[in-house]
């Protein structure tokens, strides 16, 4: 079955006319994880391909990103035993001291148009929080986030958290924010460094693929 | 002044009519009524409760409008920063625009290597030193968050220490919680002699943040309420940029900014009426591609231009402001045009406080050449918004009859009324290149860049800063050592 129709209106951005798509696909008895795959991810590697090309602003990107999201909802009744395959949990968070959100929402918002399943702890987290977090959900990746570069050494402390637990080589570690660098990811054992939002997906997706 | 003179017209912005400004203050009234804010301080939300708001979800309030229209009339229509020998050099009252840099910068621009790099203290030794040394940069700032502090949890304190050792100029400053600006208090008092010099003269201004939207953290209230009580002169702007923190239509940014604003303006006077509070939020854009803050945009500049209208028509505070920033990664074509906007408009609004000259790469990196080209653009500001004075002497019919009379020869550029009023009648650039090309091409070919590169390089190693007194360094040196 073809999902061009839904495919395009999740591009656009037009909700409606994606969850009666999305409906329609169930109806007909096609496959929820299909209709994941195929139609709604599917459409968002279009988005993050028009978005990182510069055709598409931010807002129009996250409502199709709202779009999914949407249509996923639809979906969720529908997946047989076992939930939904995602492409991998990914535990989010603005580190402790920093009460700055705007850019891991962002970044948030299109992991999981990419299909990753995200935890988002918000902001102000510790350490520990991150580390409990982790282990209970089996987390695949740990992205953190960091506004100040005062709050930057709670990146390296939570590294550290996680070394000290024996999750370390359990969980992949993105970091980003204003002040953060490549080499100051490397400099605290991160095992990765998105400068943006359209980055992470990219570099979540890499990672992933390794392990 | 000649009898009978026509009085100069000063070339002035205006963004919005009386209308406009009161409807956005009225919808800032409305946020703060209906929508409420999110008070995370205890003590400020006790205060506010006690004054007449209404707590409704833990520690959401909502306010009525006369505990705002309360505190815009107590706070004080001018505040007057001193400089730390104790002259008052920038009285901000009504129209007084005030040119400084900016703070919190991640990176530099090397003077040396032209290399982004990491901020390290002697940069914002540098910075300050620089600006002792512009005379239209009227305040310093940071410049940066050096990398190579031994405690980062004092890092503002290490930041203010080198900015006192630099500078005599006023100084606006970041602290991070009670502690540090507690440091930073003591330093203050050593280097102005005393508390009640520092409270008579204060050379210091706070720069504080609440988080747009309509959230109150409670370090960022400790700093307000301390400053309050110490008279020292605090700005609390959240970032209401639109499209990010708050709604994507500036009149509605504008709103919600300014309704934060008076949060912060209401719980300062709750403290301590009458004390200094300087007014507006940051209403900038977020990038639509990039989801960054610009710090290029003509909306910020459009936005403080409606706030200086809004002072006019309703609060009468001086406004916190920006001017001379970029969003290029470098010196280049883009960072002088944005910068130059800013500026002019700045100017052309009479903001007051005007921060963040000289940075580039929306604000993640100073640049000491940035600052001295701002300097000189803030000279071509200042010129333009003069006017042109009308009378007898600029309208110099005396010289053209002269001119005339002296033959086929004559021309002004010798008559004696050019002599006498050149340097009044003209803007003289000292930066900005206009030599002819063949000696232009002889001195090197040198862009304004590398102009300003070798300009700044110059100050830096010519200027010296009026030091301060061994004992008192010594002071701040053994405060550092305590940390």
């Amino acid at each position: 079955m073809s999902y061009q129709t839904l495919l395009d209106a999740v591009i656009k951005g037009d909700i409606k006319t994606a969850t009666e798509e999305t409906l329609k696909a169930v109806d007909a008895g096609q496959n929820a994880q299909d209709i994941l795959d195929q139609g709604l991810i599917e459409a968002m590697n279009v988005v993050g391909g028009k978005f990182s090309k510069g055709a598409i602003f931010v807002p129009q990107m996250l409502r199709s990103a709202k779009t999914m999201q949407e249509c996923v909802e639809v979906l969720k009744p529908h997946f047989q035993e076992n939930a939904m395959t995602t492409k991998g949990k990914i535990v989010l968070g603005t580190v402790k001291g920093d009460l700055h959100d705007i850019g891991k929402n962002l970044v948030g918002m299109m992991l999981e148009g990419a299909g990753f399943s995200i935890i988002d702890l918000g902001v102000d987290v510790a350490p520990e929080v991150f580390v409990d977090k982790i282990k209970e959900a089996k987390a695949d990746v740990l992205g953190m986030s960091a506004l100040l570069s005062t709050t930057m050494p709670s990146m390296s402390l939570t590294i550290k958290a996680l070394a000290d637990s024996g999750l370390r080589d359990t969980v992949k570690v993105i970091i980003g924010g204003a002040p953060v660098t490549r080499k100051y990811a490397q400099d605290i054992g991160a095992d990765s460094y998105a400068p943006d939002a359209g980055s992470a997906v990219l570099e979540a997706q890499k990672l992933l693929n390794k392990t | 002044m000649e009898s009978g003179s026509i009085p100069t017209f000063q070339p002035r912005l205006k963004v919005l009519n009386h209308r406009q400004a009161l409807a956005i203050h009225t919808a800032a009234l409305e946020i703060l009524e209906k929508t409420g804010i999110k008070m995370e301080h205890n003590e400020s939300l006790d205060m506010l409760a006690g004054a007449g708001g209404r707590v409704f979800d833990k520690d959401w309030i909502r306010l009525p409008a006369y505990l705002a229209e309360e505190a815009i009339r107590s706070a004080p229509r001018q505040i007057a920063l001193y400089d730390q020998l104790g002259n008052k050099t920038m009285p901000m009252v009504d129209e007084n625009p005030f040119y400084g840099t900016g703070s919190d910068t991640t990176f530099t621009l090397d003077l040396e290597t032209g290399e982004r790099r990491r901020c390290i203290l002697a940069d914002t030794a540098n910075f300050a030193k620089l600006v002792d040394g512009l005379e239209n940069i009227s305040f310093a700032m940071s410049m940066g968050n050096p990398e190579d502090v031994s405690k980062v949890d004092y890092i503002y304190v290490y930041a203010f220490a080198e900015m006192v050792k630099n500078t005599n100029k006023p100084i606006v400053f970041i602290a991070d919680r009670s502690e540090d600006i507690a440091k930073i208090y003591d330093i203050a008092c050593l280097v102005a002699g005393g508390e009640d010099q520092l409270r008579q003269k204060p050379f210091l201004l706070n720069y504080s943040e609440a988080i747009s939207p309509l959230r109150f953290p409670a370090h960022v209230m400790d700093r307000l309420i301390f400053c309050a009580r110490k008279g020292i002169p605090i700005c609390l702007p959240s970032g209401s940029n639109a499209g990010g923190g708050a709604p994507v239509t500036l009149a509605g940014a504008m709103a919600m900014g300014i309704a934060e604003n008076l949060v912060g303006l209401i719980v300062h006077q709750l403290v301590a009426k009458g004390a200094p509070f300087l007014f507006g939020p940051n209403v900038s854009a977020l990038d639509m591609k990039s989801a960054v803050v610009s710090y290029g945009c003509p909306e910020w500049s459009l936005t403080q231009g409606a706030l200086a209208d809004m002072r006019d028509e309703i609060y009468g505070l001086p406004i916190w402001s920006f001017a001379g920033a970029s969003d290029s990664k470098v010196v280049d074509a883009q960072a002088g045009a944005e910068a130059m906007f800013s500026i002019i408009t700045a100017m052309l609004s009479r903001c007051n406080l005007i921060h963040d000259n000289g940075y580039l790469e929306y604000g993640s990196t100073s640049s000491l050449e940035m600052v001295t080209i701002a300097n000189e653009l803030v000279a071509m500001a200042r010129f333009f918004i003069k006017g042109i004075p009308v009378n007898e002497t600029t309208l110099a019919l005396d010289a053209l009859e002269r001119v005339k009379n002296a033959g086929p020869q004559a021309f002004f550029l010798m008559d004696d009324h050019t002599f006498e009023n050149f340097e009044q009648a003209l803007f003289l650039p000292k930066l900005l290149d206009r030599s002819r090309y063949d000696s232009w091409e002889a001195d090197g070919s040198k862009d304004l860049y590398t102009r300003s590169n070798e300009e700044a390089k110059r100050i830096l190693s010519e200027h010296q800063v009026t030091p301060k007194d061994d004992g008192v360094l010594k002071e701040i040196d053994d405060l550092l050592k305590a940390l």
